[in-house]
């Protein structure tokens, strides 16, 4: 009996035992088992570069959707962002969701609408920051590694650059953050850096990545950016810089101008820029030649600025700092055809469309010059400006006839009456169909481009829009193009207008940029004076870079608001079609506030509750 | 706090069962006479006194038979029967028989047993046979109730607990699941049923109001046979012997870090103490709706109602609908209506449902083993066609003494069931994204004609091409979830020394559940234009998914307890366990498109172009040690002290424990002598407790890995292809721990005349702290990081409870009413961070009312003159500018402090039971009150466009010049405030509902006796069979969205319940 109990006891006390020794081995220790744990990561190089993946995966966000800004142009509008989603998930355009589904990509009263952007922007800087830091712990662990790794570094450091840019060109002065922030308190009181010091940071880190990045990556990393990149990026910052001291900035009330730093600035722009022309061996894409067109009414040949603008053409020599996509199935995928596409390309929603004062930009291929400006008239007769040959007429902007001879980019650019864009449904190419200004569906037989109400002007956009199948709205895969050598052409003959006056070496650049328009050289009276070079200059930004979301920032720079829109407390100034009709009017009977307010951006209301040492811009107090 | 008082009752009605054997008397005494060789006999005489001589059965004696039951209709053994003035005596046996020679011819037999009240019973020479029914004695019973790790006697039991025994009044209720049975039994547990659907009609519980504002975290632990996470709504009914509801801290820190919105105990019947025998029961229940949706069956006055309402803001030539379409569906209606339907959805859609019950069990014991076993048929055909829910439970409890001292039990029990649906909540509901079934039904869509197989869409000139028809769709829709669990606990207890127990537990719950998403595609067909109107109710390509859903759980613990009594008066008692629990779940899920054939719902009969897979699995460890003291004094003084100390992986190691002690007193004031007096005032049992304790909830983080730094993965593209990359996303505040809440209670039971009134009061304080809330974090690093969570809330409940019993028999008639009835009060007191304007705030209670006052409809522009400029014209609602800024802007919304949208402050219920000479007779009447909310649906829409549809009150109520007495604000507008949350649309979801009535009838024990058979009833029940309330919308019950609209079931139900 004492050895039954012995052995009962035995077991039992084992049992307890084998309960508290833990049948599952670890138990308060639980890995997660669908995410990557902290420690196991930055280790090796391939870390550091995956680390930079995820930073530009991440800021991509902030940029990709840059062409919503051209709704604060004046010539193109921006009626609904449904492509964005509202959850704040910057990959789903968070960024630019603005809490509203139109109105804050109108030329006016956007000021205020912009705190996702800081806030994205500033995960940008935090995702930069994140890079620099680790792959900076790594150096002394990796010596064989180091160059590569600097330049990783150099990566971050101009990504660090490029967001810190975008962040002073809207608010101003804005908290510098240069290291990984581990606790919210290290940031909830911090004050705003004034823009010059802002400036200068950015500028030194551009300085490093210029020294650390490569000269030229193989084909499969040419997506990373390079000394070209930090170039051109340094020379963009000067540039601004020199605008802003040049120009000033009245609404930024802590920023005082100086005629020497702008000069100095312009200078150095100009010197940067040049390095990047001459350099590197970048050259305009195919060659900058305009290429083949299509008679009108047609599309099956296009010119080369149209493909520019594609995928296909993702490997292109040309861009300088750009965003990937990744296409369908990748999750990383551009969705720049739900927005600027119509319905007939893959149920598309004209997002985007382009005002009518855009057409007359387009120059004569022959004289070089603007046309006379296109007769508005209707063919409804409901309309005012009603006259029944008005499809017909010499130099109506009814008439297709009228749009014959002009930039090559206008075709590449816009729809007009009986243009044809290639229909896309299912993933299937159905055909080319044409487009007319209120006409919808099929009429007579004819199927036209139905959905039209997403534009207003009687324009449609075909940049930026597929003309082949296999990918749906929201499956793009294009290279978002932030700078480009036509860009760096166009910046270079600015700064150094500003600083130099007309050059014939700006001139030249200006003509490559023309030519891909199929457009003959400047005239002699064009680049005659300071002035006049630089309308030349902007007419080419104008047409160059519509829709890449660059004409709002020029606006800002250049104080064109008063210009383009009529001064304060004025009648504005209504936008209009190729009807004749007036269609928005803009700025009317707006106080001087309301001007100042698209000057500079409203610091987010929030951080101002959160952070006491904000201090808030002054067209919002 | 134990109430013993469904028991009580259950022993009321064992008299009512006493009192018709007695009725029979005769056939009584063939029982007794069948049996003489069962009833052993003992006659002794008090040796002691000696006075009479042992004798033979002599002819001046007079034998008196009979037999003493407990309460239950139980057979009571040892009960000693005295004939009074003399020595003469006998006990009973274990049939609870006995048998006397009394040497007297009339007299008066005096039956005692611990425990139970003492009772005098005369006979006569008329009478021999003596049946006598015993009732407990509250005061003295050591009535034992069911705690976290053991068992305690009632009377020393300090903390708040609430118990009932689950009956056969209860488990022959049509109810299919066990939350929704506790509705209205226990005081403090808060009982919803939001949902009539077959599969998904579960309750859900809140004990003493909210207590967390995690998602998913307010209800109670389950713990059944000492098995936490048990899913109560997949026990079998009939299995459950008991349950008791833990409600402060000292009852339920042992469970500590799970405790923090009370336990649930269940345990499940035994064969313990009871006679081999084997129990069938069944039901049947047909079941019908609760309420609907009046949609109007009536297509023409439909398309009035969009004209009415276009003709708001349109002028009349430019109506959808034409007046020509309207008069022709009107005609042509009556004759034709495949082309002219005016379908009645409700009628379609919905049929009579039914519920059946089957289960069979068997159970017995014996000094040595004991065992249960049972199975159960549950099957439900829904109310709405293509759902259905079928459950089978199998159960086995075991028990064996191995040894003297050692003794091993097992419980086992399995449960399996198919459940078929459409979509999620039946009828889309708020939660369903895109497919507006019935919001879009309108009734000039055919459901289907048998003639060429097509399902209707639109048809008439105007209307929308995304009308439904949710015939189409509940007959195409297909989703079969197919669950399947085991859960298990075996223990071995050794009690090497007396009063010494170590215990060790195993315990292994799995289940897995798999879902099949098979839907079909279907068409909408125009018969008017005899075309497809292009619609795809169900698109061509739909496709298959399977996901399956695969956990385990395991606990192992051991156990150390020690009872001992000290110098006579001094009870101790200690316990301390060690336990670890281990959750494991899987997820494979895998989805394709294009199946090869619509009849083929599995993967591989579909193509392979667009597979979809995910798979995940996930961990969860919690580390215990947990302690238990007991001490009572002289039966009197009551102290209790627990501790558990809790490690869970969901917190940052280092923040992993947390530490819940509690302690309570009582005082059982009847006991002494100087307050004797209180006994004559008709107390006979009376007890103070109060306890005051900590309890833990770790279910605050988001997900199980929150608080691990880990990385997520970002892909970016080089080259066309994609190169994988981490960041950081998440920031940890590694401080962040368990939610803690700390309980007072105050509570007061009492015994009242001659044990037919008990009543027990609590009053408590819970404070929950440590409430999680995501941080604030700036904007600077918000783009990066997702917030830290901090416990920064802090919210409290306080609440009253009482429970009161009146039980008597009077000539026969037995019955009992119990009415309990709790209050709390909810409020957040704290919150550690800025709250902006909205329905959480300081010092209010959660979701409390929040919006506009209401001036009325304005009948006039006068009236709209004379208010606050708000954009609204004659029949819209006017808003009061409550701050008198001459705006209405959401300053203008006023907080009602005393009202929560979501949860009723005060519930109630009466239950009911009467007995009669074998029928018996149970009411339950059960209510809610102190909850208001804004009746804002989809179905009361008054922006009616087209493809809505229309229901009468659309046609009755809206406000028109020609209707200036209309209820409702005009037609198509959502001007001003007419769809915001204003009083004119807020509702008092109080009610009252008479949850079940039953009449039930035991046949005669005598003629069943004859059969072999030990009990048979047959009985009548019927649930949920009006309710009461001002409420407009489906049931004041439901907590769920207003847009979900399938309704709670009224049954009425037929059974029989058979004991061999």
């Amino acid at each position: 009996m004492k050895k039954i109990n012995k052995f009962i006891v035995s077991v039992f006390a084992g049992s307890i035992l084998l309960s508290m020794s833990a049948c599952v081995k670890d138990l308060l220790d639980q890995q997660a088992t669908t995410e990557l744990d902290n420690n196991a990561y930055w280790q090796t190089e391939a870390d550091a570069v995956g680390g930079a993946m995820a930073m530009y995966n991440n800021i991509k966000n902030v940029f990709h959707k840059d062409y919503f800004f051209d709704g604060h142009g004046d010539y193109v509008r921006v009626r609904a962002v449904s492509s964005i989603s509202s959850l704040g998930t910057p990959s789903n355009g968070g960024a630019y969701w603005t809490g509203s589904t139109s109105g804050h990509y109108y030329p006016e009263g956007y000021g205020s609408s912009f705190d996702n952007m800081f806030r994205f922007l500033y995960g940008g800087v935090n995702r930069a920051n994140y890079v620099i830091d680790n792959v900076t712990n790594m150096l002394p662990r990796l010596p064989a590694s180091k160059e590569n790794l600097e330049g990783i570094i150099g990566e971050a450091k101009l990504m660090r650059a490029l967001v810190y840019f975008r962040l002073i060109t809207m608010w101003g002065d804005v908290p510098y953050i240069d290291k990984i922030v581990v606790n919210n308190d290290d940031v909830i009181s911090i004050p705003r850096t004034p823009i010059e010091e802002v400036k200068n940071h950015i500028l030194a880190d551009l300085d490093y990545a210029f020294e650390k990045l490569p000269a030229s990556r193989s084909a499969d990393q040419k997506e990373r950016v390079t000394k070209a990149a930090a170039l051109a990026l340094r020379g963009k910052v000067n540039l601004y810089w020199g605008s802003w001291n040049k120009n000033g900035w009245p609404e930024l009330d802590t920023f005082t101008p100086d005629a020497a730093k702008a000069d100095q600035a312009f200078r150095d722009a100009t010197e940067d820029f040049r390095k990047v022309i001459n350099d590197y061996g970048l050259t305009l894409f195919r060659g900058g030649a305009p290429g083949e067109i299509d008679d009108l009414g047609k599309a099956e040949t296009l010119p080369n600025y149209f493909h520019l603008f594609l995928p296909t053409s993702n490997a292109n020599n040309e861009t300088i700092i750009g965003f990937t996509h990744g296409g369908q199935g990748s999750g990383v995928s551009d969705k720049l055809m739900r927005d600027i596409g119509p319905r007939e390309t893959e149920s598309s929603e004209v997002n985007v469309s382009p005002n009518y004062w855009l057409a007359d930009r387009y120059q004569s291929t022959t004289t070089g010059d603007f046309l006379p400006p296109m007769e508005q008239l209707s063919d409804r007769t409901q309309d005012a400006k009603y006259a029944p040959d008005a499809a017909t007429r010499p130099n109506s902007a009814l008439n297709p006839q009228t749009y014959v001879g002009r930039d090559y980019r206008m075709k590449s650019t816009i729809l007009w009456n009986g243009e044809v864009i290639q229909r896309l449904a299912g993933l299937q190419a159905e055909g080319l169909i044409p487009y007319h200004h209120g006409k919808q569906g099929v009429n007579n037989g004819v199927r036209f481009i139905d959905y039209n109400s997403g534009t207003n002007s009687g324009y449609l956009f075909r940049k930026f829009v597929r003309n082949y199948a296999g990918q749906g709205r929201e499956e793009g895969n294009m290279t978002w193009p932030v700078i480009r050598l036509a860009d760096v052409y166009l910046m270079f003959a600015e700064a150094s207008n500003e600083a130099f006056g007309p050059t014939p070496e700006a001139v030249t650049l200006v003509n490559k940029v023309r030519a891909r328009g199929n457009l003959p050289g400047l005239k002699p009276e064009k680049f005659a004076n300071r002035d006049l070079f630089f309308d030349a200059i902007e007419q080419e930004r104008i047409v160059e870079l519509v829709l890449e979301g660059h004409r709002a920032f020029d606006i800002r720079r250049w104080r064109k608001i008063e210009e383009i829109w009529g001064p304060p407390n004025g009648s504005g100034k209504f936008t209009t079609n190729t009807w004749g009709n007036n269609v928005t009017v803009y700025f009317q009977n707006k106080n001087e506030r309301a001007y100042q307010q698209c000057y500079i951006f409203k610091i987010p209301q929030s951080e101002m509750d959160r952070n006491p040492n904000l201090r808030q811009n002054t067209p919002y107090l | 706090m134990m109430h013993k008082t469904t028991k009580l009752w259950l022993g009321k009605l064992g008299v009512g069962i006493g009192f018709v054997f007695h009725s029979f008397g005769l056939l009584a005494q063939e029982i007794n006479e069948i049996k003489p060789t069962l009833a052993v006999t003992k006659i002794t005489k008090n040796s002691k006194d000696g006075l009479l001589p042992v004798s033979d059965v002599g002819q001046q004696n007079t034998r008196i038979t009979g037999r003493v039951l407990d309460s239950a209709g139980e057979p009571l053994g040892g009960v000693g029967v005295h004939l009074k003035g003399t020595s003469t005596s006998t006990v009973t046996n274990v049939d609870g028989n006995f048998v006397m020679d009394s040497p007297q011819r009339n007299g008066i037999l005096v039956f005692t047993s611990v425990g139970f009240l003492s009772r005098e019973f005369p006979f006569s020479s008329d009478q021999r046979v003596v049946n006598v029914t015993l009732q407990p004695d509250m005061s003295t019973i050591d009535e034992v109730v069911v705690v976290g790790y053991g068992t305690q006697k009632k009377t020393n039991l300090t903390g708040a607990v609430a118990s009932v025994t689950f009956d056969e009044k209860l488990t022959s209720r049509s109810i299919s699941n066990v939350s929704t049975a506790l509705n209205g039994l226990l005081p403090g547990l808060a009982v919803n049923q939001s949902s009539g659907m077959a599969g998904n009609n579960s309750s859900t519980l809140m004990i003493r109001g909210l207590g967390t504002l995690a998602s998913g975290a307010a209800g109670p632990l389950i713990v059944v046979d000492g098995m936490p996470d048990v899913d109560i709504n997949r026990l079998n009914m009939q299995d459950i012997e008991n349950v008791s509801v833990l409600k402060d801290a000292t009852a339920a820190s042992v469970y500590g870090s799970r405790a923090a919105n009370g336990v649930i105990l269940i345990t499940t019947r035994s064969g313990a103490g009871k006679k081999p025998s084997i129990t069938f029961s069944s039901n049947l229940a047909m079941q019908r709706p609760t309420n609907g949706i009046g949609f109007m069956a009536d297509y023409p006055r439909s398309l009035m109602v969009h004209r009415n309402a276009q003709a708001m803001s349109a002028s009349a030539n430019a109506a959808t609908y034409r007046y020509g379409t309207i008069e022709q569906w009107m005609a042509l209606g009556m004759i034709d209506p495949i082309r002219y339907a005016n379908t009645d959805w409700f009628d379609v859609t919905m049929r009579d449902a039914v519920q059946q019950n089957y289960n069979l069990s068997a159970s017995g014991g014996n000094d040595v083993s004991n065992f249960f076993i049972s199975a159960g048929i549950m099957d439900e055909r829904g109310l709405q066609i293509g759902n259905d829910f079928a459950r089978y439970n199998a159960r086995i409890n075991y028990d064996y003494k191995i040894r003297k001292n050692i003794s091993i039990g097992a419980r086992v029990t399995g449960n399996w069931s198919n459940y078929t649906f459409g979509f999620n909540e039946g009828f889309t509901g708020g939660s369903s994204g895109n497919a507006y079934d019935l919001r879009f039904a309108v009734a000039g869509v055919t459901p289907y004609d048998p003639f060429t197989g097509f399902y209707g869409g639109r048809s008439a000139y105007g209307e929308h091409t995304l009308v439904a028809n949710p015939l189409a769709l509940y007959d195409h829709l297909s989703s079969k979830r197919n669950q399947k669990q085991l859960n298990s606990i075996f223990h071995l207890e050794w009690e090497p020394l007396a009063g010494l127990k170590t215990r060790v537990d195993y315990s292994l719950n799995y289940s897995d559940q798999f879902t099949v998403n098979a839907n079909k595609a279907v068409e909408a067909y125009d018969f008017q234009n005899e075309a497809f109107t292009g619609r795809w109710i169900l698109g061509p390509n739909v496709g298959i998914s399977n996901d399956d859903l695969n956990s385990y759980k395991t606990m192992a613990s051991g156990r150390i307890s020690y009872d001992k009594v000290f110098a006579e008066n001094h009870q101790f008692s200690a316990l301390a366990v060690y336990s670890e629990e281990f959750w494991h779940s899987r997820i494979l899920g895998g989805s394709r498109l294009n199946r090869i054939h619509p009849s083929l719902t599995e993967l591989d009969a579909a193509s392979v172009d667009g597979q979809t897979n995910t798979g995940s699995s996930s961990r969860e460890g919690l580390r215990s040690v947990i302690g238990r003291l007991n001490y009572a004094a002289f039966n009197k003084y009551l102290v209790e002290l627990n501790a558990r100390y809790d490690g869970s992986s969901r917190f940052y190691k280092g923040h992993q424990w947390g530490f819940f002690p509690s302690a309570s007193v009582g005082w059982r004031f009847t006991e002494e002598n100087f307050l004797s007096t209180i006994k004559d005032w008709g107390i006979s049992s009376g007890k103070l407790r109060a306890s005051y304790g900590g309890l833990g909830n770790n279910r605050i983080t988001n997900s199980l890995y929150e608080q691990r730094e880990v990385l997520t993965s970002f892909n970016y593209i080089l080259g066309g292809s994609a190169y994988s990359g981490f960041s950081n996303n998440r920031m940890i505040n590694q401080a962040f721990s368990w939610e803690k809440v700390n309980v007072l209670n105050f509570g007061l039971d009492l015994v009242m005349l001659n044990n037919r009134l008990s009543a027990e009061f609590d009053y408590y304080e819970r404070k929950t702290a440590g409430m999680a809330d995501a941080l604030d974090i700036s904007m600077l690093i918000s783009g990066m990081y997702t917030a830290p969570r901090h416990n920064i809330g802090e919210m409290s409940n306080r609440g009253i409870e009482g429970n009161f019993t009146w039980s008597d028999n009077k000539n026969g008639f037995q019955y009992r009413i119990n009415l309990n009835a709790s209050y709390n009060r909810n409020k957040l007191e704290k919150w550690g961070q800025l709250l902006l304007r909205g329905t959480r705030f300081i010092d209010m209670p959660i979701n409390f009312v929040y919006g506009y006052e209401d001036m009325g409809i304005a009948q006039n522009w006068q009236q709209v003159y004379d208010a606050t400029p708000q954009g609204i014209v004659p029949g819209d609602i006017i808003r009061l500018d409550l701050n008198g800024d001459g705006r209405i802007t959401d300053e203008d919304r006023k907080a009602d402090p005393h009202t929560q949208t979501n949860m009723p402050h005060t519930n109630f219920a009466l239950n009911s039971s009467f007995s009669y000479k074998g029928f018996d007779l149970n009411i339950q009447l059960q209510g809610a009150a102190g909850r208001k909310d804004y009746w804002l649906s989809n179905y009361n829409e008054l922006s009616i466009g087209e493809r809505y549809a229309a229901s009468w009150d659309h046609w009755n109520n809206p406000w028109s010049v020609d209707n200036r007495d209309g209820i409702w604000p005009r037609l198509n507008s959502t001007a001003g405030g007419n769809r915001t949350q204003t009083t004119f649309w807020l509702d008092n979801l109080s009610y009252l509902r008479l949850r079940n009535v039953q009449v039930g009838y035991n046949l005669p024990e005598g003629i069943l006796r004859k059969v072999n058979i030990n009990n048979l009833r047959i009985f009548v029940s019927g649930e949920n069979l009006h309710t009461f309330t001002s409420y407009r919308g489906i049931d004041p019950e439901s907590t769920a969205s207003m847009n979900d609209v399938y309704p709670l079931l009224k049954s009425f139900s037929l059974g029989l319940n058979i004991n061999l």
